[in-house]
C-alpha cells in the first residue's frame, strides 16, 4: 500500500494539450475515482500514473519516490484494463501467474498465490481455462486475479465494468468493492459513468477538458457541487438548470417565474445567475412553479416526469422524479415546488458555485 | 415465386452469389416450405439455379468470364489428359491414338531421372520448408521492434521491392553475381585469394542459390502476412505485460509469437500443401545439364520429357501423377487445417 500524489502535471501529444497542470494528493488505502467525460485527460491521468505514457511536467510521486521516469514494471503497481487484456493463449492459472513467472519467483510461490487469488474471486474452478472460455464477468475477475497476485501497492483500474452488461456491472461494482474494503489498497479507478463513482469511491476527481474541476467524497459533490459542470454531471437525472436572475422576492427565471431562494441569497440582488435544483429534490405543491408534462416516465419504485416550463419568451425543460406513482398524464399541468434547502446558484458567466 | 420473396426477406445476398446453393438450414427449411418446393435432387438444384440466375443475372454477367476461362484453358484441356494412357501420334490425334492403359506410368517410374526429379522436388521443398518458410516470420518480428517508423518503412519496402522483379530477371542477377568472369561473388573470391568458382555448374551449390536466391526474393514480400496478424494483436497486451515486468525479448516470446502461431500454422500446412509445386521458371532459368543431379524437379522433367523430348505421353503421365500428389497434399492439408486451427480454403 502506498499513497499517491501528482503535482501540476501536464501532458502534451506534440502541441496539443491534454492534461493542463493536475494536482491531487490519493491517502493511502484511499479509493479515488476519476469520472469525466470521454477526452477529458482521465485514461490519460491513469496511464501516466501506470508508466505507460510520457510525463510533459510535473511531478508524480507513489509514496516517498518519484517515479517520472520509473518503467511501469518497476513501479510497483498493477492495472486492469477495459477490454481485460488477458493473454489469450494462456489459461487462467498462467494468466494470473504470468507476473510472478517473469520475476523468477518458485513454483510454490506461484501456485500459493494463484490459489489466494482465485479464492477471493471465485476461479477456483476455472483455472485450466482459456480467457474465450469464460463470461464477460470472468474474465473480469480474471483481470483483476492478475492484478492482486502482484500485492501491488497501487491499483490501478481503466474503465473496467464498461465492456459488461447493465446487471453484471452492478455485480462487479460491488465485488470490486468489497475487493478494495478487504485488501485496502490504494486504489485509482477511471470511468465516465457517474454511478459508478458515486457508489465505490471514497473520493471522486471530476475532469473536463484535461482539467480537474472538483475533488470531494461522493456526497461532497453531490451536495456542493462547485460548478454547473460538476452539477449536471454528479447525480442521474442530472440537476435541473434555470437561467435567470436573483430579485429581492426570489429567483425570477427567464420564463417570468419567481422561484425560492433562501435569505442568504438577498445579498446578491440583480446578478445574472443559473438555478439549480435536482429533480428528486422538488415537490407537488399548488404554490409551485406551473410546469406542462411532457412524458411521464413509471419506473415502479419511483416516477420520472419530464415536464416543461413556458415563459412568453421562453421554455425551459424540467425534470422531476417522485418516489411512488404520480397521478398525471402527459399534458397535465401540475405544479412543482423546489427545496428551498436543497437549491444551488451558480455564476451565468463563469458557472461557478456562488451560495454555499 | 415463393421462394424469391422468402429468400429477400432472408436477406440472402451471399446465397445468390453461391449459384443457388443453399446454405443455411433456415432457408433450406423456408424453401422446402414454400408453395413451389423445388423438390430434391438434381433437378432441385437445376431450378433453384435458374430461379436465381433469373433473378440475378448482373451477378452471373460478372461471374460469366471467370466461368469461361476456367472452361477454356483448364477444363477444355483436361481431355488431352487421356493422353496419359495412350500411345499418343500427333499425327493420329487423342481419339486416333491407341489406349496403352498404364504403360506410360510403367515407363516412368523405371525412369531413373522422374526418380530423381521427384527426391529433387521433395528435397528442394524440405529445404524451402526448413530453411526459407521461417525467415518471413523473423523478419516481421524483426520489423515489429523497430522503434523508428521512418526507418521500418525503408526497411520493409527494400525488403518488398525484390517480389516485384520478374523472376527472368532476378535469374539473370544471379547468374551475373556468380558469374566465373565478372560476378562480384567470384571478383571478391579471387580478391581474397581464393579460387573462383563456377556456381552455376557445380550440383551441390544448386539447392542453396535457389533457396537463398528466393528468400532474399519473397521473404519480405511474405512478411506482410505476419505483419498483419501482428497488428491484430490486442496493444493492451503489451501494456499488460510491461507492467507485469515482462522485457521486449519476453513480449515477444510469450506475446507477439503466440498470438501469430495460428497463422503461422496455417501457412506452413498451406505450404506442405504446395510441396510438389517448386518454381518452375526459375529452375529452368538457372538449371543447366550440369546442375540436373540436383536440380531437376518433377516440373522441369514433364518440360524436358513432353515438350523438348516431344514424348507426350510421357509428360502427360508425370504431369497427372503430379496432379494427383499435389491434389492429395492440397486436400491433406486443408483438412489437417481445418482440424489444427478451425480454418479451411473449403
Amino acid at each position: 500500500m502506498s499513497s499517491v500524489h501528482v503535482r501540476d502535471l501536464k501532458k502534451s501529444y506534440g502541441h496539443a494539450p491534454v492534461l493542463h497542470g493536475i494536482s491531487l494528493d490519493i491517502e493511502d488505502g484511499e479509493f479515488v475515482i476519476l469520472v469525466g467525460p470521454s477526452g477529458c485527460g482521465k485514461s490519460t491521468l491513469l496511464r501516466m500514473i501506470a508508466g505507460l505514457e510520457g510525463v510533459t511536467a510535473g511531478e508524480i510521486r507513489i509514496g516517498s519516490r518519484v517515479v517520472n521516469n520509473v518503467p511501469p514494471k518497476e513501479r510497483d503497481i498493477a492495472m486492469v484494463f477495459q477490454n481485460y487484456a488477458l493473454y489469450p493463449h494462456m489459461t487462467v492459472a498462467e494468466n494470473m501467474a504470468f507476473s510472478l513467472v517473469l520475476k523468477r519467483a518458485s513454483k510454490a510461490e506461484i501456485t500459493q498465490k494463484v490459489q489466494q487469488a482465485a479464492a477471493i474471486l471465485g476461479l477456483e474452478t476455472m483455472l485450466d481455462r482459456h480467457p474465450k472460455e469464460l463470461s464477460g464477468g470472468q474474465r473480469q475477475r480474471v483481470a483483476m486475479g492478475r492484478a492482486i497476485v502482484r500485492d501491488p501497492k497501487v491499483f490501478l483500474f481503466d474503465e473496467p465494468l464498461s465492456n459488461l452488461d447493465a446487471k453484471l456491472r452492478v455485480q462487479m461494482r460491488s465485488e470490486i468493492k468489497a475487493l478494495h474494503q478487504r485488501l485496502k489498497t490504494t486504489t485509482i479507478y477511471v470511468t465516465h459513468d457517474q454511478i459508478e463513482a458515486m457508489t465505490m469511491a471514497d473520493r471522486i476527481v471530476v475532469m473536463r477538458g484535461g482539467v480537474m474541476e472538483q475533488m470531494g467524497t461522493p456526497l461532497d459533490l453531490y451536495d456542493q457541487p462547485a460548478n454547473l459542470f460538476v452539477a449536471s454531471f454528479i447525480g442521474s437525472p442530472a440537476m435541473n438548470q434555470i437561467p435567470g436572475s436573483i430579485g429581492a422576492k426570489g429567483f425570477v427565471a427567464d420564463t417570468g417565474h419567481v422561484l425560492p431562494l433562501p435569505t442568504s441569497a438577498v445579498a446578491q440582488i440583480g446578478r445574472s445567475a443559473v438555478y439549480g435544483i435536482r429533480p428528486e429534490h422538488m415537490t407537488l405543491e399548488p404554490s409551485g412553479m406551473p410546469v406542462r408534462v411532457k412524458t411521464v416516465e413509471p419506473t415502479g419504485s419511483e416516477t420520472l416526469l419530464l415536464t416543461e416550463l413556458s415563459g412568453p419568451q421562453t421554455s425551459i425543460d424540467i425534470t422531476a422524479v417522485f418516489r411512488g406513482r404520480v397521478a398525471a398524464a402527459p399534458g397535465d399541468t401540475i405544479h412543482l415546488q423546489p427545496d428551498m434547502a436543497m437549491v444551488h446558484l451558480f455564476d451565468k458567466e463563469t458557472g461557478h458555485r456562488i451560495m454555499a | 415465386m415463393a421462394e424469391v420473396a422468402l429468400d429477400r426477406e432472408s436477406g440472402g445476398g451471399p446465397l445468390r452469389a453461391m449459384g443457388g446453393v443453399i446454405a443455411t438450414p433456415e432457408l433450406a427449411t423456408l424453401r422446402t416450405a414454400g408453395s413451389q418446393a423445388p423438390g430434391f435432387g438434381i433437378r432441385g438444384w437445376i431450378r433453384v439455379l435458374l430461379a436465381d440466375i433469373r433473378r440475378d443475372w448482373q451477378l452471373y454477367v460478372l461471374l460469366a468470364p471467370m466461368i469461361i476461362w476456367f472452361a477454356v484453358f483448364l477444363y477444355t484441356p483436361m481431355y488431352g489428359l487421356q493422353i496419359a494412357f495412350k500411345q499418343y501420334s500427333l499425327f493420329r490425334g487423342i481419339d486416333g491414338s491407341p489406349w496403352v492403359g498404364f504403360s506410360n506410368f510403367v515407363t516412368l517410374f523405371n525412369n531413373e531421372y522422374f526418380l530423381r526429379a521427384i527426391k529433387n522436388t521433395l528435397l528442394i521443398s524440405f529445404y524451402s520448408l526448413v530453411f526459407a518458410f521461417p525467415m518471413p516470420v523473423i523478419l516481421a518480428l524483426m520489423f515489429n521492434e523497430i522503434q523508428h517508423n521512418g526507418f521500418r518503412k525503408i526497411a520493409q519496402t527494400i525488403t518488398y521491392l525484390p517480389h516485384f522483379i520478374s523472376v527472368v530477371i532476378i535469374a539473370g542477377l544471379v547468374i551475373n553475381f556468380l558469374s566465373p568472369s565478372s560476378g562480384i561473388v567470384n571478383v571478391l573470391l579471387a580478391k581474397m585469394g581464393f579460387e573462383k568458382i563456377y556456381f552455376l555448374t557445380i550440383p551441390d551449390y544448386f539447392r542453396p542459390i535457389f533457396i537463398g536466391s528466393n528468400i532474399w526474393k519473397e521473404a519480405g514480400f511474405e512478411s506482410i502476412i505476419y505483419l498483419a496478424a501482428i497488428a491484430g494483436i490486442n496493444p493492451a497486451l503489451y501494456e499488460s505485460a510491461r507492467i507485469d515486468g515482462a522485457s521486449r525479448w519476453q513480449m515477444m516470446r510469450y506475446i507477439t509469437i503466440p498470438s501469430i502461431l495460428p497463422t503461422v500454422v496455417i501457412m506452413l500446412i498451406i505450404r506442405i500443401g504446395n510441396m510438389i509445386e517448386v518454381g518452375f521458371e526459375y529452375i529452368v532459368l538457372l538449371y543447366q545439364p550440369a546442375t540436373f543431379e540436383t536440380a531437376d524437379v518433377i516440373a522441369t522433367f514433364i518440360y524436358r520429357a513432353g515438350l523438348q523430348n516431344n514424348q507426350y505421353s510421357i509428360g502427360a503421365a508425370a504431369g497427372l501423377f503430379n496432379a494427383v500428389v499435389a491434389f492429395i497434399l492440397v486436400y491433406g492439408a486443408n483438412r489437417l487445417s481445418r482440424r489444427v486451427s478451425q480454418t479451411s480454403l473449403w
